[in-house]
């Protein structure tokens, strides 16, 4: 009986072995995919390559955001149908009335309470430090703004869901901060487009830079600061959205309750 | 005018910590770091600060500075070489014991200070506060007493008195 088992294991891991062996070629990028990674690092930043570069030294950053756009304007879309799908299974669930639960005993000590009270603000200022400079170094919108968000959370956690309620953090408010940062997104997309067709020049939506054919673009620096075009404006409102959507759904499955 | 003072106090310590973060003080950094101070400074004005003025008193600094070093380099060596002792020694000589320690401070804050050096030191640890019966319950890795006022003695006597001058 061991030994059945014993080689029953033995045969299925020398099988895989030799399956992964075979499909390796398959599985493994051939050599040919560096020339694309090669183009990414040379022109994400290159000022010598004008109708090439992003303006950004973030190769993270500038591929998300510029050179496959399009594909993260559709995830950006897909996070956040998640989202509503995920309110309004919860749309009969929950009652924002703060008066009948407010209580200041409630929630963990008054040493997490106080420590929470110092650590929120740092908490913010961390995550807006990461998705400001999304285009500068690694980070981004999404990143930050879920940053953000853990302060919510830990304000949950330690207070409860109805201090967030009673300081005016309600989530329609979050809703609405959400809905300005996804409209944000969708007109930094169309943006350049836009431009294009009131200067009457040939321009595309996702465009950020100008291309040789497409002449217009965004600039890349203000007044010598780096600000790589678009995706400064994608970060900054990637950020909102996804602070803003992660604490509504976070309120959301704290309040959930029993109807009245 | 307080809100003002609560959301400038704030506000400072947002763009401190962004900056730090950061890691550079470009124009681009001081900017954004300042609008996002501002925004923050307004949402937590009443939530991190009640008395903003204790901020500004110098005399609550200097103790400050005066404990930070007292505590990181007497209080904290002293209870890591007693802990790395009981470790060391192959009897492992403990005897835990959970103690009621009073303290006698006001502020939230100057409770925090105290909780937060006492659990820092090895050795103890703050599992509980009784803000009724304003008393920490706290482990010891040698409860060298079972008397409230006799542990307190032992354990907070520095801290409290510290954190009475820095805080209340």
């Amino acid at each position: 009986m061991k030994l059945a088992e014993l080689t029953l294991l033995v045969t299925l891991i020398l099988s895989l072995a030799l399956m992964l062996t075979f499909a390796y070629n398959y599985l493994a990028p051939t050599p040919e995919v560096r020339n694309l990674a090669l183009f990414y690092l040379i022109t994400t930043y290159n000022p010598q390559l004008p109708y090439y570069t992003v303006n950004s030294p973030e190769a993270v950053t500038a591929i998300v955001w510029d050179y496959r756009g399009l594909d993260t304007l559709f995830e950006t879309a897909v996070f956040y149908l998640a989202l509503i799908a995920g309110l309004a299974l919860a749309r009969r669930l929950y009652r924002e009335n703060p008066v009948s639960f407010l209580s200041t005993n409630g929630g963990l000590s008054i040493i997490v309470k106080t420590v929470t009270k110092i650590t929120s603000p740092m908490i913010i200022a961390v995550g807006a430090s990461i998705g400001l400079h999304g285009h500068l170094t690694p980070g981004g919108g999404f990143q930050g703004g879920a940053t953000i968000a853990v302060a919510p959370m830990v304000i949950i956690i330690t207070f409860s869901v109805f201090y967030l309620l009673t300081r005016k953090v309600t989530t329609e408010k979050m809703l609405l901060i959400r809905s300005i940062g996804l409209i944000g997104i969708g007109l930094t997309a169309i943006s350049v487009f836009i431009i294009g067709l009131a200067a009457g020049r040939l321009a595309f939506v996702f465009q950020n830079m100008p291309k040789a054919n497409a002449p217009m673009g965004l600039p890349g620096q203000v007044n010598g600061v780096l600000i790589s075009g678009t995706l400064w404006f994608f970060n900054l409102f990637e950020m909102l959205a996804v602070a803003a959507g992660f604490t509504m759904a976070f309120a959301v499955l704290m309040l959930a309750g029993k109807e009245r | 005018m307080t809100k003002i003072l609560n959301m400038f106090i704030v506000a400072c310590l947002t763009f401190m910590v962004y900056i730090i973060f950061t890691g550079s003080s470009s124009v681009y950094d001081l900017v954004t770091g300042f609008i996002v101070a501002l925004i923050v400074g307004a949402l937590f004005s009443n939530i991190t600060l009640s008395n903003a003025l204790k901020v500004l008193e110098p005399r609550r600094w200097y103790y400050l500075l005066r404990y930070a070093i007292r505590y990181f380099i007497i209080d904290e060596t002293l209870a890591h070489v007693d802990v790395i002792k009981r470790i060391l020694n192959p009897r492992m000589p403990v005897n835990p014991a959970i103690v009621k320690v009073p303290y006698n401070v006001e502020t939230d804050y100057a409770k925090t200070c105290i909780a937060c050096s006492i659990t820092n030191t090895p050795g103890t640890v703050v599992v509980e506060i009784d803000e009724n019966e304003k008393s920490f319950y706290i482990h010891w890795i040698d409860a060298k007493t079972l008397e409230p006022e006799k542990a307190r003695e032992y354990i907070s006597m520095v801290f409290e008195k510290y954190s009475r001058k820095i805080f209340d």
